[in-house]
């Protein structure tokens, strides 16, 4: 029952807010662009918050050039 | 009209008067049904107005334009909303047997399924109750989330749990990491999509 527990808790998606950085996450997830196609799954990915990545929705660490903060 | 409100103010009266008392709720109405907003439960899934922009127009003022659709279409719409930062319910004025009727609706749609959902569940393998989250990047706003997910916070303390919120992807939220509204204030725009 407990490695059910630890499955589970593995498996659910978690999001990290990286500070000053982007969004990191893993798990099991599946990621949509806003047509319904669906752009990644699974895989860590960190996705853009400052607004200025070249490479959205993912980051491009344009966050460090542009002195990111919250 | 044989569509019902999500049943949050059909009978309770506390609720009423908590929207009351937000300054910032808004309400609007056509006579038929009366449509309640609630912005602090907004998280900006956009549902509202991907799928009604002739009554949903964050763009004008005031947003909710109760003319331009039939109400029936109206409240199918408003029932869509995720966090119920919409509500509608039909207008006191309704005569009492139409009342009658709607409750008689409520109850033949209810039994059947409080008898049958539970017992699918139990006969479902455990594995295949697991889903995956599901992640939308919104054209020009947030990353709307839903499902079984934890969030930790910047400073790697584990934010309050919810089914369903959204990412500020624009950098400019004054409510940091979750999505505000600023993004189409500031005019923010991703082309990758």
């Amino acid at each position: 029952m407990t490695e059910l527990i630890a499955k589970l808790d593995l498996q659910m998606t978690r999001f990290k807010i990286i500070a000053g950085g982007p969004l990191e996450i893993t798990g099991f997830f599946r990621i949509a662009d806003s047509t319904g196609r669906i752009i990644a799954r699974e895989e860590p990915v960190f996705l853009c918050r400052c607004g200025e990545s070249k490479n959205k929705p993912y980051c491009d660490s344009s966050h460090k050039r542009n002195g990111f903060s919250e | 009209m044989n569509i019902r409100p999500i049943e949050l103010f059909l009978n309770a009266e506390p609720e009423e008067e908590r929207f009351m008392n937000d300054p910032r709720n808004r309400q609007y109405t056509n006579g038929e049904i009366t449509v309640f907003w609630i912005p602090s439960k907004c998280i900006h899934a956009t549902t509202c107005f991907r799928e009604l922009i002739e009554v949903f127009n964050p763009g004008r003022r005031p947003w909710i334009n109760m003319e331009g659709a039939p109400g029936r279409k109206i409240a199918e719409v408003v029932n869509k909303c995720p966090t119920q930062a919409i509500i509608w319910k039909y207008n006191k004025d309704l005569s009492e047997s139409e009342r009658l009727a709607q409750r008689e609706v409520t109850r033949e749609e209810e039994n059947p399924q409080t008898l049958t959902e539970p017992e699918e569940e139990k006969a479902k393998p455990q594995q295949e109750r697991i889903k995956p989250s599901n992640i939308r990047i919104m054209k020009d706003g947030p990353i709307v989330v839903e499902g079984k997910f934890k969030i930790l916070g910047k400073d790697g303390d584990e934010l309050k749990p919810s089914i369903m919120t959204s990412f500020c992807r624009c950098g400019n939220s004054k409510n940091m990491p979750y999505c505000d509204g600023t993004h189409r204030k500031i005019g923010f725009t991703d082309d990758t999509l």
